[in-house]
């Protein structure tokens, strides 16, 4: 057995692909590097847009569409919680909403990860739950004629025609801002159809780092304000806000995790092309 | 932390243990796992969608009938689809379907071709040519190339074929059906990396929102998987 062989032997065992993989995440968040992030152009253009007071005047009203399960938390609950910051900082009334039945518990999850966020604020004036939501993209349009026509209640069980942040805002135009953090393809779709298309309110997308490139070309053609990916974007924005979470925390061990699989795919490659030359040369 | 948060916490890092145990081997303790992870989402699930349903019809029409009356059209809908289990009157449960498809199409309609299509194409509108940034005149004759390309690629129904000696309209069509296919590969290359940036993400997210605040439960749970999965190689 060549060398070239026994390597190829080992890279074919996943079990030690996992084991190397999990060791290089755990120790970095172990033992922390510190290694610098920088921040994009796009993460920057999110936040100067949010802080621009003609864009996204303070007071103004802000909807947050909650369409993610527990599994995507790590990278789409970091981005809510930077961007609600930067929101309450500015005085911003937030109304929360899901249209996927798990969104009352990443909600949940959400208020027990940021405590600090919600500090101060009063349920009912500053921020509103609405709960989860059925009719995918039916219900979508029919909030944005009328909250209140659509559900009778809060999450709580509070009628929404009570609520007077929901008074206030009641439809698409009320809003300054809609985000949409979705671990789904299709939610951004909901939300350029019947929000952005017939009102023009303006969208921001938190997505998944895996399915951003499909939601890409509607950020491109200008149908949303911006887009955050991944938990990188979730640093990035961490930095900027000035509150460190998950998202930070977690960079070192991206950085080392990536390096690894890139050493893989390079050592990977090379076995393969070894391998498909030498068995060119046999057949001569 | 109550008592039943603490034993919360403890069940969500060990079942998130036995859960990541199956990339080493299939072994009890993660069907047990993912029976439980199975049941507990159905059921969470049916229960906030009766309770949607709940709330959105039968509270408004116990409590005024003669205002929301109409409700009662959507429930009776959706209630034919149940008698799609029937042999008699299968075909009631279409009535259902037809009505929910039909506002679904609608209500997508009014805008999609607007949002998905007209935009789109006014997006890929660039100009070609920005004397004082290079990188964006250069990065729009990508766009506009691989656009063109990626078009090229999928043209299935009529083509020029190479007869004998090749032809300049062939030659272009080539080019841009290799332009499409390389544009396309980039564009794999690309997801495939922020797949593994996802996965890494949720892999770092449950060390930290689930192993670290609960570190003997992880530990526990990692003795116990490995037991399990040394008793599953042991009985293969």
């Amino acid at each position: 057995m060549t060398a070239i062989e026994k390597i190829d032997k080992i890279l074919s065992t996943r079990q030690l692909l996992y084991t190397l993989l999990i060791i290089a995440i755990i120790l970095p968040l172990i033992y922390p590097v510190g290694l610098p992030i920088g921040i994009s152009s796009r993460t920057k253009a999110v936040y100067d847009y949010i802080q621009d007071d003609s864009k996204v005047p303070p007071g103004s009203h802000v909807l947050i569409e909650i369409y993610y399960e527990v599994a995507a938390r790590a990278e789409l609950e970091p981005q809510v919680i930077a961007l609600m910051k930067q929101l309450f900082e500015k005085n911003c009334k937030l109304v929360f909403l899901s249209t996927i039945t798990y969104g009352p518990l990443a909600f949940q999850f959400l208020q027990a990860s940021a405590p600090d966020v919600f500090e101060g604020k009063t349920y009912g004036e500053d921020y509103v739950f609405l709960g989860y939501i059925a009719g995918q993209e039916s219900a979508v349009a029919s909030l944005a004629k009328s909250i209140t026509g659509t559900v009778a209640t809060d999450n709580y069980g509070n009628p929404t025609s009570s609520l007077p942040l929901i008074v206030e805002a009641n439809d698409a135009s009320a809003y300054a801002l809609v985000i949409v953090a979705s671990s789904g393809t299709d939610t951004f779709g909901w939300y350029v159809r019947q929000w952005y298309t017939p009102y023009h309110t303006p969208l921001l997308f938190g997505a998944l780092s895996v399915i951003a490139p499909s939601i890409e070309p509607y950020v491109n053609a200008g149908q949303a304000v911006g887009m955050l990916t991944g938990q990188r974007s979730a640093a990035e924005y961490e930095l900027l806000v000035g509150r460190k979470g998950l998202g930070i925390a977690s960079m070192d061990a991206q950085s080392f995790a990536h390096g690894l699989i890139l050493v893989f795919i390079i050592v990977g490659n090379i076995v393969f092309a070894y391998t498909k030359l030498s068995k060119r040369g046999e057949k001569k | 932390m109550s008592e039943v948060e603490v034993m919360g916490a403890w069940l969500a890092a060990v079942v998130v243990v036995w859960i990541y145990s199956f990339v080493y081997k299939d072994n009890v303790l993660y069907r047990f796992a993912e029976h439980l992870f199975v049941g507990t989402a159905a059921g969470y699930s049916i229960a906030l969608s009766l309770d949607s349903l709940n709330k959105t019809a039968f509270v408004p029409l116990g409590k005024d009938i003669v205002t929301n009356w109409h409700l009662i059209i959507p429930l009776l809908l959706g209630l034919t689809f149940f008698l799609k289990y029937s042999k008699k009157y299968y075909w009631v449960a279409r009535y259902g379907i037809g009505v929910n498809v039909a506002v679904g199409a609608a209500l997508a309609l009014r805008t999609a071709p607007m949002a998905n299509i007209i935009k789109q194409i006014n997006a890929a509108i660039v100009p070609l040519w920005t004397p004082t940034d290079l990188q964006t005149t250069f990065n729009n004759w990508l766009m506009v190339l691989i656009t063109l390309g990626g078009l090229t690629y999928f043209i299935f129904t009529l083509f020029p074929k190479a007869e004998g000696k090749s032809t300049s309209v062939h030659k272009i069509y080539r080019a841009f059906f290799l332009i499409g296919v390389y544009g396309m590969m980039v564009g794999f290359g690309a997801l495939f990396a922020n797949t593994i940036m996802t996965r890494v993400g949720f892999l770092i997210g449950i060390y930290l929102q689930y192993f670290q605040p609960q570190p003997y439960a992880a530990i526990i749970a990692v003795v116990l998987a490995v037991i399990a999965i040394a008793y599953a190689m042991r009985r293969k």
